[in-house]
Formats: structure tokens, C-alpha cells, sequence
């Protein structure tokens, strides 16, 4: 005999730090149509794991079981928004962490629970600024559908929703450039990718858009291309209110809507993020 | 021998047995939890001043760079209150010093750094409030049953001129004498494995840990490659308590050495029942093909 198997302690023991979802609902901020999950631990960890007998944890987006604790990703996801404060004085860290865990009154210890490159924690902002643009298309369709606003032509509409998601940027302008380099990173590439193309068809569809001629992939590529061409503008400019990169932002849109009267093809997917980094490469076929 | 000494020896097994409680394992012998107390505390009491010089030659050195591993999971950041339990002659508390220290260094240059244009002055009042707290706050308490292993930590604290942040606490670790909600890490290294009641202890551990701290053991384990699996055997049970004889005069602490390292549960089953004491998010990463392991858990 190994050693002796004393019964289970767990389902009597109520978690020290899991709150009752209840708690929560008041404060879940986006809506269902924009959850961009990514897995930072795909297959070695079974989603098994909450074997408190009457508090089982999983709660189910409308919340059926209300008597239910927050699961250990929610806790996580409080944990990296409050950690967002200090990104501007600790940058992109596990310091960062640490701080966002003590003003939810956890141990600094906490902060082990992530990478110490701050993979998570940047990718939970990228997810978090995504789900607000969609709130802000979403809540500027209905204003459209209700008769309260004028449909914007499509190079205004693109510009405008490029320059809002950029804007939520600006607070972290300065540990920004770090960030990115971590998103490279190719244990990162999958997860930031799939961001960047979510965020990306997210506008397109908001944008509504039949009259131009481009098939999807091509949208996908104008559109990423023009976003991170964008983005690296707006690290180096010093302008006031980085006027110079919504400068920028409405040449290349004009572009591309003077090159989908050329009937032009940008081959793309896979390549939309290269294309974006190096400036959209245009031929002009006829 | 023993059976003169005390009467209840003398009483018929089975008695006994009714009396001190249920059968447990000592090594590869059965014998009641007392018992088994009482020789691992008599193991540990004969090996202590040798204890380093044969965790080198057992392990050819490479404790030291499962102990460095250790608390580079950690990432302790400057402020983080380390309870190491069973921490005996202090080799990760010495670990955690250096390491937040080192943070704290870091810490200190890139805050100057931001500050171009400081005048002499400025910068030497900046030095002398920080050169009272280069450890930004953290403190190790060791926790340790053996008395002698105590002292043995203690002398090479003082040796190796280890004093701020340190303290020295004779304590159980199945009944550890401190408050609920007070440490932001638990470390037990190489100590579990000694513990009579994991259960108890691994309670015990959730019990002083704040919310949201950590739980870390480092702890010898299975290996699973058969063919790894028959060298390490062979290593373990020939060559080991020789080098118990030889160099510490000891075979039989080092035959137990061995014997509890195959007794002691997989990496698996301990994941279990770190599950079991209230722990989430508890994961392990063996080192060496699983010689060695690190268990890590959280109090959420």
C-alpha cells in the first residue's frame, strides 16, 4: 500500500478565492457574439476539474445554474483585467500580473499561474479591445436599422472602426511595440493570428459591404494590410492626437477602394499578416 | 536493543498494532505511524551533518539544478513571504534570497534609469533608503521537525553570512504552527516523501496559504521508460547505500532513502490528492524522465 486514501475534502471545502457567478453576471461586459476564446494550454489539461459536489463551476453563458462559483478562467480573466492598470509602469510582465492580483486581494503568488513573458496577459487585452469594437458596431447598426443614423459609405465606415480599435491602443502606446514582439513569438502566432482575422471580418461584416468587387480573401487582406501598416504608424508618430496616422489611415483606404475598381487580386489567407507587415503589394491585372 | 527499552515494544504485534494505530510503511518495512515518526526523525538526526555532502555524490550534483529549477518557477517577486517546510539545512531558502534580491537589483536600476537627470545628491539618497531593503520586503521562514537539521541550516546561514529575511522555526508539518492565510508560497522540498500524514499536510499547506498562493513540491518520482527505469534501479539500490556506508558511515538511513523514494506515490496519484486538499490549477513538470518532479498548485 502506497500510502493510505483518506475520502475527498473538496466538496465540503467552499474554494477560498472562486466567487459565486451570481457576483459576476452584474459585471460580464461583452456580448456572446464576440467571444474570442484562445486555449493557452490546449489538451494537457482536462476541463474535468471541478469536483466540488454541490458547487459544480462551469457556468453556461445565460448563467442556468446561478448557485455555481466562477471557474478558474474567469478568475484568471479578473486577474489579467486588473492587471491591465500597471502595464503602463511594468510593461507587458509577470510584474504586472503580480500587481493586478494584489488589488484583487490575492497573494502575488498568483501571478505563477501565467507565463512570465506576459504571453496571456497581452493576449487577453487584444481579445478584450476586440470585443469592444463589435459592441461598437453592433450598438452603430442598430442606430442605422432604427432609422437614428445614416448608413456611412464604406471607406468612412472602415476608417472609423480602424481608428477606434486603434485608439484603444493609446493608453499602452509606450510598451506596445514590446507587445507585439511577443505576439510574433511562434507559441503565440496561432492564438494572435486568429485574433487579428476575427477582429478583421468582424468590421467586414459590420461594414455590410456588396458593392465592391472583392471576394472574402481579398477583403481579409486589403483590410489586415491596412490595419497593421496603420498600427506600425502610429508606434513612431508624435503628432497630437497621432493626427499624421489617421492621415495615413484614410490614404490607404482610399487605395483600396480605388483598387477594387482596377479589378485587382491580392492572393492572401495565410499571407494576410506578411502582406500587412511589408505594405500591400498591388498588381493591377486586367 | 529497542525491546528493552519500552515495554509497549514488548507487547504481542498485534496488540500494538490496535493501540498505535494503522500499519504503515517505513521504507520497504511495515510499522505503525508512531514508529515511522520516530525513525525518520532518528534518520534525519544521524544524517544531518553529512546531509549535503551526500545529497552531491548521491545525486552527482544535479540537486542543486532541480533546486535552482524550483525557484525559477517560483519568479518570486520582491515582497513574496516563502514558507519551506521540511527546508532543513536551508537550500531553497538560500535560492529564494539570492533570486529576490537579484529582482530587487533589477528593479532598482531600471527605476534609476527613468530618472535622467538626478543631481549626486538625489542618487546617493536613493541608494541609502533602498540599501535597507534589498530584499523589497520578502522573507523565508524554514520549517523543519528535526532539530538537527536546524542547526545545521542555521550554521550555514551564518557561514554563508545569509541574515536578513530568514528565520528558523521548529514545527510539523502535519500541524504547522502558524495562522490560516499567511504565506503568498509553500515550498517542500524533498520532504513530502518524509511526511508520515501527506494528507495532513498538504491540508496544512492550504491552510497557511493567502488566497491565491502557491503551493510547490519538489519530490522524487516515477519513471516510466523501462529501460531509464532499470538503470536507475540499479543505481539506486547498489550503488546509494554504499555510498551511504562510505561516506556517512549510514547504510541503513540510505537504504531507507531508497526505499521511500519507491514507496511514495506517482506523479499522477500526488496530483490527486494535492486536488484533494482544495488546490486548482495543480499541474506537475517532471525533471530528469521523471526522477524528479514538481508539483504546483493554487489556493483559489
Amino acid at each position: 500500500v502506497r500510502c493510505q486514501h483518506y475520502p475527498p475534502l473538496r466538496a465540503l471545502q467552499a474554494s477560498a478565492v472562486l466567487r459565486r457567478v451570481s457576483d459576476e453576471h452584474k459585471k460580464e461586459p461583452f456580448t456572446s457574439s464576440s467571444q474570442q476564446q484562445f486555449d493557452p494550454h490546449p489538451a494537457a489539461h482536462q476541463p474535468e476539474q471541478e469536483p466540488q459536489g454541490p458547487h459544480p463551476s462551469y457556468t453556461g453563458q445565460g448563467g442556468q445554474e446561478s448557485e455555481d462559483y466562477e471557474s478558474e478562467e474567469q478568475l484568471q480573466r479578473r486577474i489579467l483585467t486588473a492587471a491591465l492598470e500597471f502595464v503602463p509602469e511594468h510593461g507587458w510582465t509577470a510584474e504586472a500580473i503580480a500587481e493586478g492580483a494584489k488589488t484583487l486581494g490575492l497573494s502575488v503568488a498568483a501571478a505563477g499561474m501565467f507565463h512570465s513573458d506576459g504571453s496571456e496577459l497581452i493576449l487577453h487585452f487584444v481579445s478584450e479591445c476586440n470585443a469592444k469594437l463589435s459592441e461598437l458596431l453592433e450598438k452603430e447598426q442598430k442606430l442605422v436599422q432604427l432609422g437614428e443614423a445614416e448608413k456611412k459609405p464604406t471607406d468612412e465606415f472602415l476608417r472609423d472602426a480602424v481608428e477606434a480599435r486603434l485608439r484603444m491602443l493609446i493608453p499602452y502606446i509606450e510598451k506596445w511595440p514590446q507587445a507585439l514582439s511577443i505576439l510574433l513569438l511562434p507559441r503565440n502566432i496561432p492564438s494572435s493570428l486568429s485574433l487579428l482575422t476575427s477582429m478583421i471580418d468582424d468590421i467586414w461584416h459590420y461594414a455590410g459591404d456588396q458593392s465592391t468587387d472583392f471576394n472574402w480573401y481579398t477583403r481579409r487582406a486589403v483590410l489586415t494590410g491596412i490595419y497593421n501598416t496603420t498600427e506600425l504608424v502610429m508606434l513612431q508618430d508624435s503628432t497630437p492626437d497621432f493626427e499624421d496616422t489617421w492621415r495615413f489611415l484614410e490614404n490607404r483606404v482610399a487605395d483600396a477602394m480605388n483598387m477594387s475598381h482596377t479589378a485587382s487580386q491580392v492572393q492572401s489567407t495565410g499571407e494576410a499578416v506578411v502582406q500587412g507587415l511589408m505594405g500591400a503589394a498591388v498588381t493591377v491585372s486586367n | 536493543g529497542r525491546a528493552l527499552l519500552s515495554p509497549l515494544r514488548g507487547a504481542p504485534r498485534a496488540l500494538r498494532g490496535l493501540a498505535a494505530g494503522p500499519e504503515m510503511h517505513f521504507g520497504f518495512q511495515r510499522v505503525t505511524e508512531e514508529e515511522r515518526r520516530e525513525k525518520i526523525y532518528q534518520v534525519f538526526e544521524s544524517v544531518a551533518k553529512r546531509y549535503d555532502v551526500m545529497n552531491d555524490s548521491m545525486t552527482l550534483g544535479i540537486h542543486r539544478v532541480w533546486k535552482d529549477i524550483l525557484v525559477h518557477k517560483m519568479n518570486p517577486s520582491p515582497g513574496t513571504l516563502l514558507l519551506d517546510v521540511a527546508g532543513g539545512t536551508g537550500d531553497i531558502a538560500f535560492r529564494f534570497i539570492n533570486y529576490v534580491r537579484s529582482v530587487r537589483e533589477r528593479q532598482l536600476q531600471r527605476k534609476l534609469k527613468q530618472h535622467q537627470n538626478l543631481s549626486w545628491q538625489e542618487i546617493f539618497e536613493n541608494y541609502q533608503e533602498d540599501k535597507f531593503n534589498s530584499l523589497g520586503d520578502s522573507q523565508v521562514v524554514v520549517c523543519d521537525i528535526n532539530r538537527e537539521m536546524l542547526k545545521v541550516g542555521k550554521q550555514k546561514a551564518q557561514h554563508l553570512g545569509y541574515s536578513e529575511g530568514l528565520s528558523w522555526v521548529l514545527g510539523n508539518a502535519e500541524e504547522l504552527p502558524f495562522d490560516d492565510d499567511k504565506f503568498d508560497v509553500y515550498t517542500i522540498a524533498f520532504g513530502i516523501r518524509n511526511v508520515t500524514r501527506i494528507d495532513l499536510a498538504l491540508q496544512e499547506a492550504y491552510r497557511v496559504l493567502k488566497p491565491g498562493g502557491r503551493f510547490l513540491c519538489l519530490e522524487f518520482s516515477h519513471v516510466s521508460n523501462p529501460l531509464l527505469s532499470r538503470l536507475y534501479d540499479l543505481y539506486s539500490f547498489q550503488v546509494i547505500p554504499v555510498l551511504g556506508e562510505v561516506i556517512a558511515g549510514d547504510w541503513k538511513s540510505y537504504q531507507y532513502l531508497v526505499e521511500s523514494i519507491r514507496q511514495f506515490p506517482p506523479q499522477e496519484e500526488l496530483k490527486a490528492m494535492i486536488e484533494d486538499a482544495g488546490f486548482f490549477k495543480v499541474d506537475y513538470e517532471n525533471l530528469n524522465f521523471g526522477i524528479v518532479a514538481i508539483h504546483s498548485g493554487f489556493k483559489l
